[in-house]
């Protein structure tokens, strides 16, 4: 094989690779989302969210749960089920939800993917700072092949299966209690 | 020609398999229905296979004046917290740790009262006793 010709392939082929390893990029709140949650109460009060302990995801990193991304998508389902009359922001609102990322266990390599997470949810009444719930959360979340060729593709729906479902366990728990 | 066909194969195979990294990251955090100056005694429950880095966490708590004893067993009774961990370890050249994650648990519920991780790629490699000092100083730091 002529060289230039030779240069030309292996650039070509480095550049492939790049293209098909792309970015990571975090797990997207919209589809953090449980869609078909159906509570087992709505509560007339408000609520104000928080959540900690998630990450930002660099370009070369793996998928994370940003803190901004788990809160909204917390607020989307929250909203959506009508688990609570109304979300507040700032300092407001009847109860406090509390939700910390613990762990996030992603693969570095592989097939099929299988992401364990876990997340702490506790529940504080504002008005006299009682705690009515603290619960770990534990949930999967499992992308194959054929759903995403690139890898960071099924890490991402990886995580975002295991977040939705720690959205839903979460949720449904406090749809439980009597506030 | 054939060589060439391999080569887009092995760049392909990586692309899908792996992933890319070059990344440092410390979080800590505090659930804010925990009071974290209130835990005094702590029990870290050790990995069976860990060689030491219970110890190195059981160290830098007693640094912290926290009584702290280990052990594979369920944790015993009295404990304010038991304290477990995962850490990840990755080969490059030599063996390093690539993440660690301390978790602070009620020892009734398991609930996670604090937790802090950190991550750190091969060439910003930590030692594990750095680690182990930065995710502690870390959840001591998001106590509110």
């Amino acid at each position: 094989m002529l060289p230039a010709m030779r240069r030309q392939l292996l650039t070509g082929s480095a550049l492939l690779g790049i293209a098909l390893a792309g970015c990571s990029s975090p797990a997207s709140r919209e589809a953090m989302v449980p869609s078909d949650l159906v509570v087992s109460q709505q509560h007339r009060h408000s609520l104000r969210v928080q959540t900690s302990g998630g990450a930002e995801t660099s370009g070369l990193d793996s998928s994370n749960i940003a803190d901004a991304d788990l809160k909204a998508a917390i607020e989307d389902a929250v909203v959506r089920s009508r688990l609570f009359q109304s979300i507040v922001q700032g300092n407001d609102g009847d109860y406090e939800l509390h939700v910390q990322v613990v762990s996030l266990r992603r693969p570095l390599i592989g097939g099929t993917l299988n992401v364990e997470l876990e997340t702490g949810w506790s529940l504080v009444r504002r008005a006299d700072r009682a705690v009515l719930l603290r619960k770990s959360i534990h949930s999967n979340g499992t992308a194959s092949m054929a759903e995403a060729f690139t890898f960071v593709t099924r890490l991402r729906l990886a995580v975002e299966t295991a977040a939705r479902d720690s959205i839903r366990q979460g949720l449904l728990a406090i749809a439980e209690l009597n506030l | 020609m054939n060589k060439t066909i391999k080569l887009l194969a092995l760049l392909g195979l990586v692309a899908t398999l792996t992933t890319g990294c070059a990344v440092n990251r410390a979080t800590g955090s505090v659930d804010p229905s925990t009071n974290l100056a209130a835990l005094k005694t702590m029990y870290v429950k050790k990995i069976p296979d860990d060689d030491n880095t219970h110890a190195l966490i059981a160290d830098k708590l007693r640094s912290k004046g926290i009584t702290v004893t280990t052990g594979v067993e369920p944790a015993p009774g009295g404990v304010d917290a038991v304290v477990t961990y995962i850490d990840k370890w990755m080969w490059d050249i030599t063996m390093y740790m690539l993440e660690l994650t301390i978790t602070f648990r009620d020892p009734k519920t398991d609930f996670p009262m604090a937790t802090g991780n950190s991550f750190h790629t091969s060439l910003t490699r930590l030692s594990p006793k750095e680690m182990v000092d930065e995710v502690i100083d870390n959840i001591y730091k998001g106590a509110k």
